[in-house]
């Protein structure tokens, strides 16, 4: 039994550093990511970066972006568009990147992002765009 | 290991497949604890990930899926474009490991058993999050050049890295 028990230990102790190494990178990755500067534009969109076979990109991230009723939606391919996949730290997909009007990103969701979290994204992407054009 | 053209993996029978993983390793590290001999099941699983990984049509768990589960409609095809290549590799990953667990079982059964346990964790990841980290290691050799890996671009689509 305390074979068991040790053997336990190790490989949780394992699984903890893994996810809390995994935790850094990914925090590294949206520090980076944010701010990072394209196209600017009349109301805040999103990136949205693919791959060919990514299940859940299907499944699960594409019916949450339909849901966002007139939302500009810039599809990526993550693969073939290496250079703008590398400037936002993409390694998962779907990845999807809220934009601000002036073209910078504001939220950064490695992972599937639920419609709802990328409403509260757009909403505060707007009042960014909004306090910009105000000091503008 | 060669570049391959894409192809249509069934992703029910990976899942199977690593489900059946999971259940093994888990029955051996529980039953051990109680009956010593349900050790054997780590060897024995090795050597079913190894054979099934250069003859795919004697991978035990996939093909319990494919002459019953799938048949009778338990389990439900899940047919993607995908490259099978990651996937194999990934399974024989699991199976090298597992040999080098069933080495330790007897003189380190503490290595031995965590060696198991950390596939069997693996898999799980593989099975509820879809994040393969075989896959990840394939495509991270054949980016080094170490093997010749089939391009990501038409891999596995995961919520993990690609």
């Amino acid at each position: 039994m305390s074979s068991q028990f040790w053997a336990l230990a190790a490989v949780g102790a394992v699984v903890l550093a893994a996810a809390g190494l995994e935790l850094v990178r990914s925090r590294l990755a949206r520090a980076r990511a944010l701010g990072v500067a394209v196209a600017p534009a009349a109301d805040p969109y999103i990136l949205y970066f693919t791959g060919e076979n990514c299940s859940v990109c299907r499944t699960h991230q594409e019916p949450a972006l339909a849901k966002l009723a007139g939302v500009r939606i810039d599809k990526v391919d993550a693969i073939a568009e290496r250079e703008l996949a590398d400037r936002f730290h993409v390694y998962t997909l779907p990845t999807t990147v809220v934009m601000s009007p002036q073209g910078r990103s504001l939220h950064v969701n490695y992972g599937y992002a639920p419609a709802n979290k990328l409403e509260r994204q757009l909403a505060d992407a707007r009042g960014a765009g909004l306090r910009a054009s105000a000091t503008a | 290991m060669g570049i391959s053209a894409t192809g249509v993996v069934d992703h029910s029978a990976l899942k199977v497949n690593q489900t059946g993983i999971v259940a093994t390793v888990l029955v051996a590290f529980i039953g051990s604890a109680f009956y010593r001999p349900l050790l054997v099941l780590i060897p024995l699983l090795a050597v079913v990930l190894l054979v099934g990984t250069f003859a795919p049509q004697l991978a035990l768990f996939k093909q319990f899926y494919f002459k019953v589960l799938k048949p009778r409609g338990i389990v439900k095809p899940r047919p993607v474009q995908d490259r099978p290549e990651p996937h194999n590799f990934a399974q024989g990953m699991g199976g090298v490991v597992l040999a080098i667990a069933s080495v330790f079982l007897l003189p380190l059964p503490v290595v031995g058993l965590a060696l198991a346990l950390l596939v069997a964790v693996l898999a799980f990841v593989n099975v509820a999050f879809g994040f393969c980290l075989g896959c990840q290691i394939y495509y991270q050799l054949g980016r080094t050049g170490l093997i010749k890996a089939a391009s990501p671009t038409r891999s596995s689509g995961t919520t993990g890295p690609f």
